[in-house]
């Protein structure tokens, strides 16, 4: 009797075959998001809950102590100081970035223009940021310069300051806003541009009404992968802020390495990672509420549209950059 | 305490001492060590190169040599049992943390021919471990106060200093609050481990009133670059983060002071970990260091003083930033145990600023 099941298998196998493999093919991608992102989550949950040991690390009993220090004037006071930073830095950082990113897009040279967005990222982060201090530095190149031409006579103070950790977190972010932008601009018509204008738009009514909209998807692309990083910095306010440029990276790093706090440290993680997060979410629900119906789906890219093309794009900065400018297509 | 080292600097180093200690310190005497490797963890390049190859020569063993860039980092390591280190080299506060919870072997002083080398005066003072039965001491120093003499030909010899309207903007603290808190104690005749409501209030109004003012920022990281750029004119840290930093044709521009009225202090041990599997070999490491030419070398790295080994002081070849006597006025920072959450908060609203 095995002839007949000889001949079955084929039609058999085939229908096998379209069983739901698709959990299988993602279980590596599973495992390493379990392993290297939930579990330190958890962690880090598990941790805001408990008390804090007398030399660092946490006593295992259950605790509020460390939510119920978050109502403190000055975590607020930083807090809020947090975001006034954030937003001036991820504003600026969008108004580099919008002509950047347009600019790019039109050139007849993409591919040569990304590389140059993407070199940056071939040097260490606190290398950059000390080259930041050796251009702003009282002794540093631009007062120097100055100087030479005889506009000053003193040296200006630059860095330690507000503006200082706002100009370097706009240099440090301004990449993860053009590349998103740029791919979302690249695949615009612009001949809607040229209707726009026919039918009476001034040129910059045509930008505002018809490119904007149609760019929204990049926009809040370039928006979340600014202000989240920045949000959290903690180089940066470091070594180029001054005595008033403490932000809540900072806190949550001195919790954790001088003063031995580590459950304040993880709960104020925690509302950090929970409010950016719910913000995040209504933004982009908003965005796609607010979206115009007769855009149409293809003329609002999504921001994982553009999330892939920003990881094709730093894949290109570690070799094939001419590929980069095909993957934005 | 040693500097929380310079992000940038550290880089260089642990690429130099991966380099140094990649190749295998081969000999032919001390057969018996062959293969033995010694773990060691320390602050970051607290120990020059030349003393570690020395060693390894003339025992034949590999040393293995981690940074840590604060007590905090190094305990936190430790207590997590990530690593099998023979030797640790925490400040006092932490010998007695350590010792309290159980973490350290007994010194055996029968093998340390070199103990009596040992300053009586510091052994005195160490009263994180009274009779120095898990601790022997490496260095005794102090942070104190960098002037740019080009800048600041005039000025006293006092955490007054930082007071000085005239210097707003040109001065820096360390972003250390047993330190910055510690010196205004001190400053206001205070011990630099008060715990009382009233003493710590003062201290607070000294920072917030008087310095904090004419302060740029508070900088554990780089203040010793932005000193020797010129940027920074007094800076309160440590001697070999400057001396590192200066070239050696302007350090007759600087001056190095420990304040008269003296502030915190520190003695960073030697202690082995109950858990070292070459306890021996800890020891004679240990011995090693307080070998009167030994210490001498390592402190001439430095322009350190050599406060802990008497015979060193003739030997030594460098001039000091500082001196050992200097160091009266200071007191110890002694681990203030629950206490230290009044200094934390103190700290959080001084560093939160305006």
């Amino acid at each position: 009797m095995s002839q007949p099941t000889a001949l079955l298998p084929s039609c058999e196998r085939r229908t096998a075959r379209r069983r739901n493999y698709g959990p299988l093919y993602a279980a590596p991608q599973t495992l390493w998001l379990l392993v290297f992102f939930a579990a330190p989550l958890g962690i880090i949950v598990a941790y805001s809950f408990m008390r804090k040991g007398l030399y660092g690390g946490v006593t295992r009993e259950f605790s509020l102590d460390a939510y119920r220090a978050l109502a403190n004037s000055s975590l607020l006071q930083v807090a809020v100081r947090t975001l006034l930073v954030s937003l001036t830095a991820t504003a600026l950082t969008l108004l580099v970035a919008l002509p950047s990113g347009y600019a790019i897009a039109r050139s007849r040279n993409q591919a040569m223009r990304l590389f140059l967005v993407i070199v940056p990222f071939w040097t260490n982060f606190l290398v950059r940021i000390y080259a930041w201090i050796a251009i702003l530095g009282n002794e540093g190149f631009l007062n120097d310069a100055l100087r030479a031409l005889g506009i000053v006579a003193d040296p200006v103070q630059f860095l330690y300051n507000q503006w200082a950790v706002v100009l370097v977190l706009v240099y440090m972010y301004l990449p993860y806003a053009i590349l998103p932008l740029f791919s979302t601009i690249d695949k615009f018509d612009f001949t809607l541009l040229e209707a726009a204008r026919d039918l009476g738009a001034t040129k910059l009514a045509a930008l505002r009404r018809v490119l904007l909209p149609n760019i929204k998807g990049g926009l809040v692309t370039a928006v979340l992968f600014t202000f989240i990083p920045i949000f959290g910095a903690y180089a940066v306010p470091l070594l180029v802020g001054g005595k008033d440029s403490y932000m809540l990276g900072n806190i949550i790093a001195d919790q954790v390495t001088k003063t031995r706090n580590w459950p304040l440290a993880s709960a104020i993680s925690m509302t950090v990672t929970a409010l950016t997060g719910l913000a995040a979410l209504v933004f982009l629900y908003r965005m796609r509420e607010h979206a115009e119906p007769s855009l149409g789906e293809e003329l609002l890219p999504e921001p994982h549209a553009a999330l892939a093309t920003f990881s094709d794009a730093s894949h290109g900065a570690s070799g094939s950059f001419t590929g980069l400018a095909g993957g934005a297509r | 305490m040693k500097a929380s080292g310079c992000a940038g600097r550290s880089i260089v180093r642990v690429a130099a001492f991966a380099l140094a200690f990649g190749v295998f310190a081969l000999s032919s005497c001390a057969q018996k060590n062959a293969g033995k490797k010694l773990y060691i963890y320390n602050w970051t390049y607290y120990t020059p190169d030349s003393v570690i190859e020395k060693f390894e020569k003339e025992y034949g063993v590999e040393v293995v040599y981690d940074f840590f860039p604060s007590n905090e980092e190094m305990y936190a390591k430790i207590k997590a049992g990530g690593s099998d280190y023979d030797i640790v080299f925490p400040s006092g506060d932490y010998v007695s943390i350590m010792i309290k919870e159980g973490m350290l072997a007994p010194i055996d002083k029968a093998k340390l021919k070199n103990f009596g080398n040992i300053d009586q005066s510091v052994l005195g003072r160490c009263d994180f471990d009274p009779g120095n039965v898990y601790s022997v001491p490496y260095y005794m120093g102090a942070a104190g106060i960098a002037v740019n003499k080009a800048k600041v030909p005039e000025f006293e010899r006092s955490w007054s200093i930082f007071g000085r309207k005239d210097l707003a903007g040109k001065m820096t603290m360390l972003d250390d609050m047993r330190e910055v808190l510690g010196d205004a104690l001190k400053y206001k005749g205070r011990s630099v481990n008060a715990t009382s409501d009233a003493d710590l209030a003062l201290a607070r109004e000294v920072v917030e009133k008087e310095w904090v003012p004419n302060l740029l920022k508070f900088d554990a990281e780089a203040f010793a670059k932005g000193f020797a750029s010129g940027e920074f004119w007094v800076v309160q840290g440590y001697a070999e983060s400057v001396y590192a930093e200066l070239e050696p044709a302007r350090r007759g521009d600087v001056e190095f002071f420990i304040p008269k009225e003296g502030g915190p202090m520190y003695i960073d041990s030697m202690v082995i970990l109950k858990g070292s599997k070459n306890k021996d070999l800890a020891h004679a490491f240990i011995d090693f260091i307080h070998r009167p030419e030994m210490y001498a070398e390592f402190v001439d790295a430095f322009g350190f003083p050599a406060t802990c080994n008497v015979p060193a002081r003739a030997l030594k070849k460098g001039p000091a930033w500082y001196t050992a006597e200097a160091l009266e006025a200071c007191e110890l920072k002694a681990d203030l145990g629950a206490a230290l959450e009044k200094y934390n908060a103190i700290w959080q609203e001084i560093r939160v600023g305006k």
